[in-house]
C-alpha cells in the first residue's frame, strides 16, 4: 500500500514534472510529427502481409508509442538523479520517509505520465491515423498498463545501475531503442533478418508490440493476449529485482540540474 | 475494601510511574552518540565519539574540513551506518529505528537541498507534510516559518529566483518546520549575507530557548560565541576538547599585542623584538593592559611607534591552539569530554 509520506513524494515528484513537460511533451508530439511520413509504408507492409484493410496507423501507431514509450525512460532517470544534484534527496532521506516511500513516490507519478502519454498517443492515432483496436478494449488498457509499469521498473534499474545522469540517459536511450527497434516498434519483426527475430524474443517491446497487434488486427481478446501480458510482467519483475539488489539509497550519484 | 484499594494502589503506581518516567525522559539528553567509530576505508574518521546535547542547548561542533563532522552528523541522521557505536534521539536508538528517530529531528545539510522548480512555499509545505504535519498546520507553519525567516514575500518565488542568502534561509527554514527536538544544522551560514546570517542565527537562538537540542557546525567560530553555545573541538577523530564557550576561550585562547615601529623595534624587556615588530614574550591575560604599560615603559621611544594590533582571547584563537595540540604540551586536557 502506499504510506501517507509516499503520497507526499508523490506529490513533490508531480510538481516538479508539471513544472518542467518538455520532455513529456515531445515524446507525445514527435511520434505524432513523424506517423504521417511512416505511415504509407507501414500501409504497404500490412496489405503485403494480408491485412488489405488495415491502415498505416495500425502498425506504427503502436510502434512509435512503444519506441517513445522507451525514450520517455529519461524521466525516470532525471527525476532520481536531479534529486542529487538538488541536494534534496538527502533531505528526503532523512525525513521520516522510508526508502520504500520515497522510491514509491518518486515513480508513481512517472508510472501515470507514461500511462498518459500511452493514452494520449494511441487516442491521436485512431483521431489522425486511423488507428482501430478491432479487439478489447480492456485488453489493451491491460497491455498499455502492464507495459508502462515495466517500463518504470527499466528505468529505476538505469538509476540502480549507473552513478552519472548521463551515463543512465545515453545507456538507457540506447538500449531502449535497440529493445523497440528489435520488438518491431519500426517495422514487423517479420521484416526483420531471422536473427533478429529470433533475439526479438528478448524485449519487452516485442511482447507489447505483438499483444497489440493482435488486439489490432485479428480482433484479439484478453485470453489471447495474456501469456504477452505475463512476459512484460516477468520483464518488470527481473527489472524490479534488479532494482532491489543494486539501489543503494547512499550511493553518490552526479547528476545535473 | 480490597476492592477499593487494588485500584488506589495502581493509580499510585501509575502516577508515580508517570513521574519518575517524565524526569528520566527531561532529564535525558536528546542526542546521545555513545562510542561512534567510523573509517572510510583505511581512513579512520571518528574514533569513539562520546557526545551529549541537551534540551535548549547548543553545541558547537568544530574541526577542519575533513575532521568527521558532517560524518557524525550523517551517522545520527541516518544516512551513514556507523562501524560501532550508538546514537539516541529522544532516547530512540536511532540507528537501530532511524525513521522514528527522524520525527524527532530536523537537519539542514551543508550542501543547499531545495527544489529550484517549485517555489518557496511549495518546498516548505512539502517538507512540513513529510515531517508528519497535516494539511493545515503544514500551511500555517509554513507561513510561520518564513515570517520567522524573513521569507514571507518570497514564498511565491521559485527556488531558482531567490537570492543566495534566501536559498540558503529557505534551505535552514525546511529543517525547523515541525519543531523538531533536535535541530542538526551543518555549516548553515555558509554563502549567507550578513543578514542571512542575523536571521539564521536568531532562529538558532529562539529555538534553543524554546527548548530544542541544537547541535552547529560551522568555520564561522564568532557565530558560536554570539550564540555563546558549548563548544566541541572534533580533532584527530576524537572531541579533543569539550566545554563552555568562555571556559575554551579562557583556556585556549591566546590574547595577542603587536607593537609596530619606524626602524627596528626598539629593546623592551619581557618583549621580544622581531624586525619592526614588538610582541609579548610570554602569553598575555590582558593584552590592552600590556600594551598600556608598554607604552609607559617605552618612554621617548613611544615617538616611533607607528601602529598598535591588540586581539582579545577568542575562541578562533583558542581552536587555533586546540587544533595546533598546544593543549596537549602545555595544559593537558581536563576540558576534554
Amino acid at each position: 500500500m502506499i504510506s501517507r509520506r509516499s503520497l507526499v513524494v508523490a506529490r513533490i515528484s508531480r510538481q516538479l514534472l508539471l513544472t518542467d513537460p518538455a520532455s513529456t511533451i515531445m515524446m507525445v508530439v514527435m511520434p505524432l510529427i513523424l506517423a504521417p511520413f511512416l505511415a504509407p509504408a507501414a500501409k504497404a507492409q500490412l496489405q503485403l502481409a494480408g491485412y488489405p484493410a488495415a491502415s498505416g496507423g495500425d502498425q506504427i501507431i503502436p510502434g512509435l508509442a512503444v519506441l517513445f514509450a522507451f525514450l520517455s525512460t529519461q524521466l525516470v532517470g532525471t527525476l532520481f538523479f536531479r534529486e542529487h544534484a538538488w541536494g534534496t534527496w538527502n533531505r528526503l532521506r532523512a525525513s521520516p520517509a522510508s526508502t520504500a516511500d520515497i522510491v514509491l513516490g518518486k515513480v508513481a507519478p512517472l508510472y501515470v505520465a507514461q500511462l498518459l502519454e500511452l493514452g494520449v498517443l494511441l487516442s491521436a492515432g485512431w483521431l489522425l491515423f486511423g488507428y482501430r483496436p478491432n479487439g478489447s478494449v480492456l485488453a489493451l488498457a491491460l497491455v498499455v498498463a502492464t507495459f508502462a509499469a515495466m517500463l518504470v521498473a527499466f528505468g529505476v534499474m538505469l538509476v540502480a545501475l549507473f552513478s552519472s545522469m548521463d551515463m543512465a540517459l545515453v545507456l538507457g536511450g540506447l538500449g531502449g531503442m535497440v529493445m523497440a527497434g528489435l520488438g518491431g516498434a519500426l517495422a514487423p519483426v517479420s521484416s526483420l533478418p531471422s536473427w533478429a527475430q529470433v533475439a526479438a524474443h528478448f524485449s519487452p517491446a516485442y511482447w507489447a508490440l505483438n499483444a497489440m497487434r493482435s488486439i489490432t488486427l485479428d480482433q484479439a481478446g484478453l485470453v489471447d493476449v495474456a501469456g504477452s501480458i505475463g512476459v512484460l510482467l516477468l520483464f518488470g519483475v527481473g527489472f524490479s529485482a534488479v532494482v532491489a539488489w543494486r539501489f543503494r539509497p547512499a550511493a553518490v550519484k552526479i547528476g545535473t540540474t | 475494601m480490597p476492592q477499593a484499594t487494588i485500584p488506589l494502589r495502581l493509580y499510585v503506581v501509575v502516577v508515580l510511574y508517570d513521574v519518575v518516567s517524565a524526569y528520566i525522559v527531561d532529564s535525558d539528553p536528546v542526542l546521545r552518540v555513545s562510542g561512534v567509530t567510523m573509517a572510510y576505508g583505511e581512513n579512520q574518521v571518528l574514533r569513539g565519539i562520546d557526545l551529549e546535547v541537551a534540551a535548549g542547548q547548543i553545541l558547537g561542533l568544530v574541526g577542519a574540513n575533513g575532521a568527521g563532522k558532517t560524518t557524525l552528523i550523517s551517522i545520527v541522521t541516518g544516512l551513514l551506518p556507523c562501524d560501532r557505536g550508538s546514537v539516541a534521539v529522544a532516547g530512540i536508538d536511532a540507528l537501530a529505528h532511524p525513521k522514528r528517530a527522524a520525527r524527532y529531528l530536523g537537519l539542514a545539510p551543508q550542501e543547499l537541498g531545495i527544489y529550484p522548480t517549485l517555489t518557496a512555499r511549495e518546498n516548505l509545505y512539502d517538507f512540513a507534510r513529510l515531517a508528519g504535519l497535516d494539511s493545515r498546520a503544514a500551511r500555517t507553519r509554513t507561513l510561520e516559518v518564513a515570517e520567522l525567516l524573513g521569507l514571507t514575500d518570497q514564498l511565491g518565488l521559485r527556488g531558482d529566483q531567490l537570492s543566495g542568502g534566501q536559498k540558503r534561509r529557505l534551505h535552514t527554514a525546511m529543517a525547523i518546520l515541525h519543531r523538531p527536538q533536535l535541530l542538526l544544522l551543518d555549516e548553515p551560514t555558509v554563502g549567507a549575507d550578513v543578514t542571512s546570517r542575523a536571521g539564521i542565527l536568531k532562529i538558532v537562538r529562539a529555538m534553543a530557548t524554546e527548548g530544542t537540542a541544537v547541535l552547529y557546525t560551522t568555520h564561522y567560530l564568532t557565530e558560536l560565541e554570539q550564540l555563546d553555545a558549548e563548544i566541541a573541538v572534533l580533532d584527530g577523530g576524537v572531541i579533543a576538547v569539550h566545554g563552555s564557550c568562555r571556559e575554551v576561550v579562557q583556556r585556549w585562547g591566546r590574547a595577542s599585542v603587536v607593537l609596530r615601529f619606524t626602524g627596528p623595534a626598539p629593546e623592551l624587556e619581557g618583549w621580544t623584538a622581531n624586525g619592526s615588530r614588538l610582541t609579548p614574550t610570554h602569553p598575555v591575560t590582558d593584552p590592552g593592559a600590556a600594551a598600556a604599560a608598554a607604552l609607559v615603559a617605552l618612554g621617548p621611544q613611544v615617538t616611533r611607534l607607528v601602529g598598535l594590533d591588540v586581539a582579545r582571547p577568542s575562541l578562533e584563537s583558542a581552536y587555533l591552539a586546540i587544533t595546533g595540540h598546544v593543549f596537549s604540551e602545555e595544559a593537558g586536557s581536563d576540558l576534554a569530554a
